[in-house]
């Protein structure tokens, strides 16, 4: 049949009434269907665009009250008045940034917005901390509200504009990509570009092994403590990275990268060793100043039968530990994942546990060998330290102890603070309702700085 | 006419079924093994707990599959209409709503930590499970370094549903289950365990793709893998 006639054919085929009834059904069903793609996708975008909406309004309803709140502040006389209304201004900060953060619109546009509701967050929480103290505004701080609060004005003024548009309907969350980022941007680059005061109190807690994470977000910010010794070159640092392994386990060592930026410099090495296969490889930082390991980790698998228990890997990873010149760590608290134990070791000068100066060591329980270690907080923050006589003896301090709690050991600890210092604490461990607590009380004026909730999990010891 | 029906009753079935199928349904792996007497895990830990919450036990939370356990077994059983044999076969863990915890892919949120450790797992499976080991840590350490600074939201999830911040969460890539070999929850645990192999990072980009003019303003640190890393 030639394609003509096959078109005849077909022509009189369609011209046939079934067939007339049956193209009719199809178009029709597909046309149901598109609708209904249509609708269920329009449907999505109102949601969505609800959902925009309900974090702008809250934004905006937030942000006013920053602005009130500032304002009350200076005007509030006694320090209890100033604390409640900084309390406020600070959770009032907090809840507005994360719905900022909520928003469809680039985050390097927002970034100067969220820094400000960020710091006068963190301003208010370590203002109400002071207060509470029964320490009233200094001049300089009265200074710094005011400024901040001329900052909070503009910033409702243009979210306020935006809001008027936004309700006219002259803008569209869809169309924000172009128009609106414009509109973010302006707003955004009248915020202050500068640093006003670094104490990121509130970001979220999860629990860590004892006094990491939270504490050690400044660490990088400061100049280190812990690191001594010459520079070294490239090759120096790489006799370094085959003593740490040990010379007999390694195969090859190969640099591939250095950081010359912050106040850590570092050489990064890639190492490969005997009798693994090629790909196993672990990647290894090294400092420029003194040589010292940084960080380094060793991806193998690990064989699920456990040959040596955590407790043998705590007295495996002393032993490293004082082999590599670190002297007097003890471990303080570990976490037990895959068949490898991680286990934190602190620095403890004469009977005082100095919790900033921190290691972790990461050991596979199938063989003992280590295949991570992490020495940040150490090399941040050791030192030898002068550690004061304390000013109240251990049984005022444990009478300062809720007698609900049955106090099970104590002992001394140099804890870190949010405010980049540190203290000097009697550390009493305790039980109240069956679960594990340390509390912190100040040996030098009796404060109780600080509680840890220990969670026994079945994978480690947690703290929160 | 009948093949006329036949037909149109293809086309309703097909139009209907098809937002069905685009509906992805979530799996949940089935419990595995059961819990006998004398047994002693932290599986029996964790059940001995529950049992105690519920006010069916009251022995120590010892791990250790006893008597006493046993007892309380049976009664959990006798309420929840089971077979009564005081051992805990995976009808009655079920029950208890306990899975043989441990294995990823499993239901479990023991903890903050764990759930903060699967959605992170997923971010970095979604921006990076063709990377080196170290190159996935980086990932999860850029992530939680933005939980730490003031120009981004304050939590995990906050960080990485913040609308245009990682491409994999917009196109959905985040969502793509992990590969059971894969390494990503081991660079997820090592992330939230403080290895930051990017020194503080609070960006990176593959400069291959990036379509971004802004992200190239950024100082670069150091280079893994396929990522530049920069602050």
């Amino acid at each position: 049949m030639s394609i003509r006639e096959k078109l005849l054919d077909l022509k009189r085929r369609l011209s046939d009434r079934k067939m007339y009834s049956i193209v009719i059904v199809a178009i029709a069903a597909v046309a149901m269907w598109g609708f209904y793609q249509y609708k269920h996708a329009a449907d999505l975008r109102q949601e969505l665009d609800n959902q925009y909406n309900r974090a702008f309004y809250d934004m905006v309803g937030y942000v006013n009250n920053v602005e009130v709140l500032l304002i009350k502040s200076l005007i509030a006389n006694s320090p209890e008045k100033a604390a409640a209304t900084m309390q406020e201004a600070w959770r009032q900060a907090n809840l507005a940034q994360t719905n900022l953060g909520q928003l469809p619109v680039s985050p390097n546009v927002l970034a100067n917005t969220s820094k400000f509701l960020t710091q006068v967050g963190d301003l208010a929480y370590s203002l109400n901390n002071q207060n509470m103290g029964g320490q009233g505004l200094n001049e300089e701080q009265y200074k710094l509200i005011e400024q901040l609060h001329g900052f909070s004005v503009s910033l409702e003024q243009s979210l306020n504009d935006l809001q008027t548009q936004l309700s006219a309907g002259r803008i569209k969350w869809g169309e924000l990509a172009k128009k609106g980022t414009r509109l973010f941007q302006k707003t955004s680059e009248n915020m202050p570009n500068t640093q006003f005061e670094n104490i990121d109190k509130t970001f979220q807690e999860y629990p860590t092994l004892i006094y990491d994470g939270p504490f050690s977000d400044h660490m990088t910010q400061t100049e280190p403590t812990g690191l001594a010794g010459e520079d070294m070159d490239v090759e120096q640092a790489k006799q370094r990275v085959m003593e740490f392994f040990g010379q007999d386990k390694v195969m090859a060592v190969e640099e591939i990268g250095r950081v010359d930026e912050g106040h850590i410099k570092t050489y990064s090495y890639s190492v490969k060793f005997n009798n693994v296969p090629e790909d196993q490889t672990a990647t290894v930082d090294v400092t420029q100043k003194g040589g010292n390991v940084l960080w380094m980790l060793y991806n193998r698998p690990v064989g699920a039968q456990e040959q040596i228990n955590v407790d043998q890997a705590k007295s495996l990873g002393k032993r490293f530990l004082e082999e590599h010149g670190y002297r007097d760590m003890v471990d303080t608290y570990y976490l037990k994942e895959d068949n490898t134990a991680i286990i934190n070791y602190a620095y403890k000068q004469g009977d005082v546990i100095v919790y900033p100066d921190l290691i972790k060591v990461k050991i596979a329980l199938d063989n003992g060998e280590i295949t991570g270690f992490e020495s940040k907080g150490y090399i941040t923050n050791h030192r030898e330290r002068s550690i004061p006589q304390p000013k109240i003896t251990m049984e005022q301090a444990r009478a300062l102890i809720t007698p609900r709690m049955n106090v099970l050991s104590s002992g001394f600890a140099i804890i870190p603070t949010d405010y980049k210092t540190e203290i000097f604490t009697y550390e009493f461990k305790g039980k109240l309702n069956d679960r594990d607590f340390l509390v912190y009380i100040n040996a030098e004026n009796g404060k109780e700085e600080n509680i840890l909730l220990i969670m026994d999990t079945p994978n480690g010891i947690l703290t929160m | 006419m009948k093949t006329v029906k036949r037909i149109i009753i293809l086309v309703v079935i097909f139009s209907i079924s098809i937002p069905l199928f685009l509906n992805s349904s979530v799996f949940i792996a089935p419990i595995t093994g059961k819990l006998a007497p004398d047994m002693e895990s932290d599986d029996v830990k964790k059940m001995q707990q529950r049992l105690k919450n519920w006010n069916y036990y009251d022995g120590e939370i010892s791990g250790k599959y006893d008597f006493k356990t046993y007892f309380a077994v049976r009664d959990f059983q006798n309420t929840y209409k089971l077979p009564v044999s005081g051992i805990a076969n995976e009808d009655t863990l079920a029950a208890m709503g306990l899975t043989t915890l441990a294995k990823w892919g499993e239901v479990y949120a023991q903890s903050n930590q764990s759930s903060n450790e699967q959605l992170l797992a997923s971010a970095i499976n979604g921006e990076a499970r063709g990377e080196p080991y170290e190159g996935q840590v980086a990932v999860g350490a850029v992530i939680l370094n933005r939980t730490r600074d003031p120009k981004f939201p304050k939590t995990v999830a906050g960080v990485i549903y913040q609308p245009g911040a990682f491409t994999a969460v917009s196109d959905g890539q985040i969502n793509v289950p992990i590969d059971p070999n894969s390494t990503v929850v081991k660079a997820a645990r090592d992330a939230l365990n403080g290895w930051d192999p990017t020194n503080g990072c609070l960006y990176y980009w593959n400069p291959a793709t990036a379509t971004s003019k802004w992200i190239w303003s950024r100082q670069i640190v150091k280079k893994i893998g396929k990522h530049y890393f920069g602050k």
